[in-house]
């Protein structure tokens, strides 16, 4: 146990490092910040909710840095289309607060939040696994006809629809291999500011989905951008909360050391996995983050009493980031092992890359 | 056994398993008496 002398509290350090190291994976394997798994897990290791937060906030912000490094060396990063984003994120995120504050005020924010929050996840996580099946069965029917895959297919037809729309100006994102209207990319970062600022998020799990089925992006530039946008605006967001003095750096600097290893190593990973298998594991993150919430929030309303409620809420907040990071692990190591040809299951050979 | 390798679903069920199964180890070890 140590003493967080700013935070009042005693927690293990080893949970610290360790949330950092999974979250930090999760985070720079399919391109979100993971503050929907970190701010519950602070909460349960001790800190109060908004130390929490601010400790969240600033661990991503150092988390995206590194991952961002990592993700520019492999050029999962489009620079254009970030930095055409960020102006649209902004104004969103403006937005998204305004509408909160107005919710707050009529007294429905509560319900409007979580009611939003389940709707979008489970939306997505549809949508995402869906089109991720699809992809993943046109790989496997077009490797099995002797053609060759790279390592992006999907089958949305929402950028061919987005990338018609010829407003001008119209940019070339090089890197991401696609012509797009900038209204596009201003939009995409205009509603997914508004609902990162309505839901206290990120936004990065429903900004990579869109980057893919709305701008038209591949999976790892758009985990890539996205983590260059988290970077941004957590860093913006640590400075804040730091000034408002709900930070206490030793935690943060527990959770980065934990945090600098796993980002790299999911940063990496993405190199080994095919598109389809990066939207899998979003999905996964979406459905687990649903799930979680919903047990937290039973929880909540019974007045924090029965243990068993507790147990429950504590075991899968703690077992969903298990859970994401032992399956990225299984993907590199299936993919080395298919690499060697040495067997593997027949879901692994459409997921993974063939160098 | 086999279907829990073989198959995503299977595969997805086994590690969710797992990892509750450690976040369980950790709950009592380290953190019910931090909640109760």
């Amino acid at each position: 146990m140590f003493d967080f002398l700013i935070a009042g509290i005693q927690a293990p350090i080893f949970l610290l490092v360790l949330t950092g190291m999974t979250v930090g994976m999760v985070g720079g394997f399919i391109g979100v910040g993971g503050g929907y798994m970190v701010t519950p897990a602070l909460i349960v290791f001790g800190f109060p909710g908004y130390m929490a937060s601010g400790i969240d906030m600033t661990h991503i912000a150092g988390k995206s840095v590194v991952a961002t490094v990592r993700h520019r060396q492999l050029g999962n990063i489009d620079w254009v289309l970030g930095l055409a984003m960020v102006g649209g994120t902004m104004f969103g995120v403006e937005q998204g607060v305004r509408i909160l504050t107005y919710t707050k005020k009529l007294g429905l924010s509560g319900i409007i939040l979580l009611t939003a929050s389940v709707v979008i996840m489970i939306g997505l996580f549809v949508y995402t696994q869906l089109e991720t099946q699809k992809s993943t069965k046109k790989i496997s029917e077009l490797e099995k006809d002797g053609k060759k895959v790279g390592r992006e297919l999907s089958v949305s037809k929402g950028p061919r629809i987005f990338q018609s729309i010829s407003l001008f100006p119209i940019v070339r994102c090089r890197t991401a291999r696609i012509v797009v209207s900038m209204w596009v990319i201003v939009l995409v970062g205009i509603i997914t500011g508004v609902l990162s600022g309505f839901l206290g998020v990120g936004g990065g799990f429903v900004r990579v989905p869109a980057l893919v089925y709305i701008v038209g992006a591949s999976t790892h530039i758009a985990v890539g951008t996205d983590l260059l946008e988290i970077a941004v605006s957590g860093g913006y967001g640590a400075l804040r909360h730091s000034m408002m003095g709900n930070v206490d750096m030793v935690a943060v600097l527990f959770m980065i050391v934990g945090a600098m290893f796993g980002a790299q190593f999911g940063s990496i990973a993405t190199s080994f996995v095919r598109g389809p298998a990066i939207r899998y594991i979003l999905s996964y993150s979406l459905i687990l983050a649903t799930v979680g919430a919903f047990l937290r929030l039973f929880y909540m309303l019974t007045g924090s009493k029965h243990e068993i409620l507790s147990f429950l809420a504590v075991v899968f907040t703690l077992g969903e980031m298990f859970f994401l990071c032992f399956f990225i692990l299984s993907l590199v190591i299936f993919s080395l092992r298919y690499q060697k040809g040495k067997p593997v299951p027949a879901w692994i050979p459409p997921l993974v890359v063939v160098k | 056994m086999k279907w829990f390798i073989n198959t995503m679903i299977g595969y997805w069920v086994l590690l969710l398993a797992i990892s509750l199964g450690i976040a369980a180890a950790i709950y009592e070890i380290w953190l019910r008496d931090a909640l109760f």
